[in-house]
């Protein structure tokens, strides 16, 4: 079929690439966005807008948070088929609680789940979360949509596709191509060193595209593998093979107990009531022994299990801020008593690299520069991507052109909408979370569908306008969109202005970095958009002046000729 | 305050190393100064580039870390090779800044036009 290795991997390249290549934009854009996610949930949320608070006293502020929460009536409902004998009024046979944070979270999200009296599924519990100001523990709404960390980031893993799991496998098979399509290309480049630093924007629009498209793949080339491959690495062990829980259920539980018996931990409940000692006085013992280890820091995650059980522990982890790696460290004390009954040891070295792996992916660290150097890696994945559906497009568009063929029109149609669209989407989104009222039912569900609606808008408006892509020439809909983007990303600082009254002077002269880094994000969105509109725009008025000087041409000839 | 200083000369460190290697290459010496290097030049700012790029990961050392180093020396690996690229493409000349030893080509007309056009037709 191939006459070389190379034309095989092109091969592999293109229509892969071309295939999962709409998912992985996607993957990369939303995954640079949730670098800031908290950051984003700040600005969509103006009543969260203060300063990260630590992990709070458990005795002064948790604990009365804690027992205020109880499952959602409705998960109640619909467990209830599932049990033998009544529901009980309250629960109260306390699973476990816990608390989790990072550097960059003002508010705290807390979690509770609860055993079931008679459930016929002994593993099956009630769960609720909550969120609280750590300041007071006083409990914060929780039913509006945290755009960055509870929209974007999903779609960033999972598209929101939640059925069967759907999203996380489409997005899996995306990281895969994406890895192929990184070793192809690596193949088919012939020059990779040598013209490492090559763009040449004034040549012909194939080759300038072409140029872009090697650029952004190859500098970001390790970062583009390492995300990929820890993508894939976090949804192998989460997702695709949790062979533990579902082949081997039986064997996974005597497991559990041996490994807990061999950590000196409580398995499941006693039966037994007991009490619960000072936790914080457990955390403070906790910190002690983290700086006694030459690593003092903070409370990442508190996890409380079998609360009221002679069975219960505290466990206590540290926040991975000055690491790669995630939360670790773990302290486990008695709950009754607070005696200490486990600490972590060091990781093996193999579990390190899992570590590390995993945390280069999720990033919890306090690292401004990694961060915004994550982001250009991401956008640059997402541009590498874009400019190979804009080369694919050009390279056929002409062919297309000379047999009368409409499929070019389709797939431009759908790049438009993959790039400009995408980007509209996203300002649509932010724009709607500031204009829709503030007590609106379902709030959330009205963003998301500003923001499904403005990208199939981007669809159905690159469609419309995509006749000229026919005959060879560009598709207005890029400018217009590229215009579009400007508007809406100067529309939705302005918007914040309005509707918070924080205005970029205010938000920088505070120095509240979460709410000026969006601002001046979409500004510079804004102006890039609208430079490309304008480079967009005189190339297109280049363009109709040489096609109108080759008819003037014909027909001064045909002039001639009569 | 000192690691934000060791972070933006690790930057800095990555974007010089970076740009004397493109120097060094004819091709990206030709757009800088509108000639190619003699050997003994192009060599020179080859190991000088190397060296910037090895200080650039001792300076993310000693600002993190070793785990978050390497990531960052990368990272700015990456973006230092993007400003590189994109100064080539639009503003070759400001990279004559790395090299100021190395003495402008003496221009025959026809270059000074060709090099002319080429930066007033280039994006603002």
């Amino acid at each position: 079929m191939f006459q070389n290795f190379r034309q095989a991997m092109a091969w592999l390249h293109t229509w892969f690439g071309l295939v999962l290549g709409f998912v992985l934009m996607a993957a990369f854009f939303f995954g640079a966005l949730s670098v800031f996610d908290r950051e984003i949930d700040r600005w969509a949320l103006p009543a969260t807008r203060f300063e990260p608070q630590p992990m709070p006293s458990f005795e002064r502020v948790l604990r009365p948070a804690f027992e205020r929460l109880q499952p959602d009536p409705a998960l109640v409902e619909a467990m209830r088929p599932r049990v033998d004998g009544p529901m009980p009024e309250r629960f109260d046979r306390i699973a476990y609680w816990s608390a989790y944070t990072t550097h960059r979270d003002p508010v705290l999200a807390i979690y509770a789940g609860w055993e079931v009296p008679g459930a016929k599924n002994p593993d099956e519990q009630l769960y609720a979360l909550g969120t609280i100001d750590p300041r007071d523990g006083s409990a914060l709404r929780d039913d509006q949509l945290k755009i960055g960390s509870g929209f974007f980031y999903p779609m960033h893993y999972s598209l929101t596709v939640d059925w069967k799991n759907l999203g996380f496998w489409i997005v899996g098979l995306a990281a895969m191509a994406m890895l192929a399509a990184l070793v192809s290309g690596v193949v088919m480049h012939r020059r990779l060193f040598r013209e490492l630093f090559t763009f040449r924007p004034d040549r012909a629009r194939l080759r300038s595209v072409l140029d872009l498209h090697n650029l952004t793949g190859v500098v970001a080339l390790p970062f583009h593998f390492f995300f990929a491959f820890t993508g894939l690495l976090i949804f192998a062990s989460t997702y695709y093979f949790p062979v533990g829980h579902t082949q081997l259920h039986d064997l996974h539980e005597l497991h559990e107990k041996h490994e807990a018996a061999a950590l000196g931990l409580p398995h499941g409940r006693s039966g037994v009531p007991a009490g619960l000692a000072n936790v914080d006085a457990m955390v403070a013992e906790a910190q002690r022994r983290w700086e006694a280890r030459g690593m003092a820091g903070d409370v990442g995650f508190l996890v409380l299990q079998h609360v009221g059980d002679a069975n219960g522990y505290v466990s206590v982890y540290r926040a991975g801020t000055d690491r790669i790696a995630l939360v670790g460290q773990g302290i486990h004390f008695k709950a009754d008593t607070g005696e200490l009954l486990r600490e972590d040891p060091p990781a093996t070295p193999a579990a390190r690299v899992a570590e590390f792996l995993t945390g280069l992916h999720l990033q919890h660290f306090r690292h401004w520069l990694l961060r915004w150097l994550y982001v250009l890696g991401g956008l640059s994945g997402a541009a590498c991507i874009a400019t190979g559906f804009l080369f694919f497009v050009e390279k056929r568009k002409r062919q297309h052109a000379a047999r009368g063929s409409q499929g070019a029109r389709i797939v431009d149609a759908l790049a438009v909408a993959a790039v400009t669209g995408m980007v509209l989407a996203t300002l649509g989104i932010l724009v709607a979370n500031r204009v829709l009222p503030e007590d609106l039912a379902g709030r959330g569900d009205w963003e998301r569908w500003a923001f499904w609606g403005t990208w199939l808008a981007s669809l159905v408006h690159a469609a419309w306008r995509s006749a000229p892509v026919a005959r060879g020439l560009p598709n207005p809909a890029w400018r217009e969109q590229a215009w579009a983007i400007a508007l809406l990303a100067v529309a939705a600082p302005v918007l914040n202005w309005i509707t918070t009254g924080d205005h970029l002077l205010r938000t920088l002269g505070q120095g509240y970095w979460p709410v000026a880094g969006v601002d001046l994000s979409l500004l510079a969105a804004a102006a890039i958009s609208a430079s490309a509109a304008v480079r967009l725009g005189r190339k297109a008025r280049a363009a109709a002046a040489a096609a109108a000087l080759r008819e003037a041409e014909a027909g001064q000839g045909e002039a001639v000729h009569a | 305050m000192p690691d934000a200083f060791l972070h933006a000369a690790t930057l800095l460190a990555c974007v010089a190393g970076m740009g004397w290697l493109a120097l060094a290459m004819d091709v990206h010496a030709r757009q800088a100064w509108g000639r190619a290097l003699a050997p003994g030049a192009a060599r020179l700012l080859r190991v000088l580039g190397g060296t910037a790029l090895v200080v650039g990961l001792l300076l993310a050392l000693a600002a993190d870390h070793a785990s978050m180093a390497v990531l960052v020396w990368v990272m700015a690996l990456a973006g230092a090779a993007l400003a590189v690229a994109f100064a080539l493409a639009w503003r070759p000349r400001w990279l004559r800044w790395l090299a100021p030893w190395i003495g402008v080509a003496v221009r025959t007309p026809a270059a000074s036009a060709a090099s002319s056009r080429r930066r007033s037709s280039g994006p603002a």
